[in-house]
């Protein structure tokens, strides 16, 4: 009698449930089941924010508030899409806030953003290279780019997280990366691509 | 890259290399790249780009963010507050709560508002209506000004109770005087409880009649029953419609009672309102102005008979007395209207017939109307056309200056908040 739960709760390890199911089980009230898609999601997210925002810190305070927002809007999911994409598009949306803030910031009180590490943080120079050229692109190429290489959102998570349609996001996304190329094979040249798009920033 | 004449576009070699075509799609792109050299080529400089791409590596998410949703989680579920992230949340989600919350909280601010320019208004209606009781007063004069009101009010005595003579002597020495004279002031002081005020009286009547033409031969009996006269009537006999009566009566002022109680019997009163004006100030006032004037006619009569001068001068005095008499002359038309105004009271009558509408065949057909309602259709639109062509010849101008001095600015705080938005 004693093993039969524990047999059931292996193979609950072996099979692990999916996302939305995890996320079903935390509305209906599972504390255990948030943090089990908190531990699967908090290294991709905070990657996320790492790659997006100034520096770690607010990296950090970003990657907070998106699973605080998950924690308040619970009620409210709707199991419509999938939660990764659901992830991401609260995600950027704190995002965009943190931005216009900052901007505001910027703009108006003068406070410059407090950049507690270098830019050059990462170990690696290839890595520096890559972010100054990435930083080149416009910026609703540079974001469906990102979207696609690390976090590996197909092109339809992107368009729903972007409000872009299909066939954008797919054009755009070739001509990131033709202008990326471009951009690391010639990297004291000029950039005819990010000047191109340089219009679009409701991103 | 040439894409001219290539059966394969480099977009679908990418989706294909994304994973993101179908089984058929992908098979004839993969047979396709396989041939293809520069599809081939395409394809390797997307895996170096993606090679390049992975190289921006991520350190380890910090502990401290996983302490930290911890303790949230656990705040939570016990229900606790959540300092800082709560004002994010407000900003971006708001809940029915704080819709309501929000909602009511200006609700209630207006209201405040309203309120408070509401107690505004009556507190000005409160100051008007002691002004008007304290020109009404009859009392002691206290400055120039008032003493003239109360001989004023001793004048229109003179024209309401007659036989008066030593009365009327002592006005007018009162009012020859160029200031308030203290002695004769008393005098005046103590008649002044005697005399009426000059009220004009003004009557409105809304009546319903079942018999128009019966009702306006009455209106007609009473008028002369009651000396007065209709000073403007309109009659109103519209086609399957009731008819109407406007009438602006003029009765004497003693037989006003009567004669609205006469008035009253035309039909059924919908609507009756009284209301008197008091003008004993008015009335002195312009007495004592017509005073002045036909002294200051007098002492130019005398300066042109007893003195002479050059014809310069004489002309002068000719045009000066022109002037007083044309004064005069207002003034006594204005006295003339006043005192009629109070010995005859108005009474406004609004006299409909009650009307029991008829069944009438339609005046148009139906295409006709609809050919009426085309036309009155595009005459609208083409006179909205013309209203906002005008409305942007009239006031484009206005808004271009307007435009012109707070472009600038504007362009300049959003062009900062761009390069801002640049560099984060």
């Amino acid at each position: 009698m004693n093993e039969t739960p524990r047999k059931t709760e292996k193979e609950a390890q072996a099979s692990p449930l999916s996302d939305e199911q995890l996320m079903a089980a935390f509305v209906k009230g599972s504390h255990a089941a948030f943090g089990e898609l908190f531990s699967r999601y908090k290294q991709p997210l905070f990657g996320f924010f790492r790659r997006r925002a100034a520096d770690a810190a607010h990296a950090e305070e970003l990657t907070q508030e998106t699973f605080l927002a998950i924690l308040r809007g619970a009620s409210r999911y709707e199991a419509c899409a999938l939660f990764r994409t659901y992830l991401y598009a609260i995600g950027f949306k704190i995002l965009r806030a943190h931005r216009r803030r900052a901007a505001f910031r910027l703009a108006f009180l003068g406070k410059v953003p407090d950049y507690r590490e270098a830019a050059v943080q990462d170990a690696a120079e290839a890595g520096l290279l890559i972010r100054q050229a990435v930083a080149k692109l416009g910026a609703i190429d540079r974001e469906v780019l990102l979207l696609r290489e690390f976090e590996e959102l197909s092109y339809a998570e992107i368009a729903v997280v972007l409000r872009l349609p299909l066939n954008t996001v797919r054009s755009r996304l070739f001509r990131a990366r033709t202008a990326l190329h471009d951009l690391l094979a010639a990297p004291a040249g000029k950039q005819p691509v990010a000047e191109l798009t340089e219009s679009e920033e409701h991103v | 890259m040439n894409t001219s004449a290539h059966p394969v576009a480099p977009e679908e070699v990418m989706a294909f290399l994304d994973g993101e075509l179908s089984i058929t799609e992908a098979e004839a792109i993969s047979e396709h790249v396989k041939r293809c050299s520069e599809c081939a080529g395409l394809a390797e400089q997307f895996h170096g780009t993606s090679a390049s791409l992975s190289r921006w590596s991520v350190p380890i998410a910090p502990g401290i963010v996983e302490d930290a949703v911890e303790e949230l989680t656990g705040k939570e579920s016990s229900g606790e507050k959540i300092g800082k992230a709560n004002i994010f949340i407000r900003a971006s989600f708001w809940s029915w709560k704080q819709w309501t919350l929000w909602i009511g909280a200006t609700t209630v601010g207006l209201a405040v508002l309203f309120a408070a320019a509401g107690s505004l208004d009556n507190r000005d209606a409160v100051h008007r209506d002691r002004l008007v009781r304290n020109v009404g007063r009859a009392g002691a004069p206290q400055s120039e000004s008032d003493a003239y009101g109360t001989v004023g009010k001793l004048e229109t005595g003179r024209n309401v109770i007659s036989g008066q003579a030593g009365f009327n002597t002592s006005t007018e020495f009162a009012v020859g005087g160029t200031g308030p004279a203290p002695p004769v002031a008393g005098k005046v002081d103590s008649l002044v409880s005697v005399q009426a005020p000059m009220i004009a009286r003004t009557v409105t009547l809304t009546a319903v009649t079942k018999d128009f033409a019966a009702s306006r031969a009455l209106l007609e009996a009473i008028l002369a029953r009651r000396h007065g006269y209709a000073a403007q009537m309109n009659v109103n006999t519209p086609e399957n419609a009731p008819r109407s009566l406007q009438a602006s009566l003029r009765i004497p002022t003693a037989e006003l009672a009567s004669a609205v109680g006469d008035l009253k019997a035309l039909g059924r009163v919908e609507n009756e309102a009284q209301s008197g004006e008091e003008v004993s100030q008015q009335h002195a006032d312009l007495v004592a102005r017509l005073k002045n004037s036909r002294e200051t006619e007098q002492r130019l009569q005398a300066i042109l008979t007893q003195r002479t001068g050059k014809m310069s001068d004489v002309l002068e005095v000719e045009q000066e007395i022109a002037r007083v008499r044309g004064e005069i002359e207002g003034m006594e038309a204005e006295q003339k209207n006043l005192e009629h105004r109070v010995d005859f009271a108005t009474v406004n009558l609004q006299l409909t017939e009650e009307y029991k509408a008829q069944l009438v065949a339609p005046t148009a057909s139906v295409s006709t109307r609809m050919h009426n309602a085309i036309v009155a259709g595009l005459q609208n639109v083409s006179e909205m056309v013309l209203a906002i062509v005008l409305f942007f010849f009239e006031e484009g101008p206005t808004m271009l200056f307007l435009l012109a001095i707070f472009l600038p600015p504007l362009w300049i705080v959003w062009a900062r908040y761009r390069r801002a938005m640049a560099t984060v």
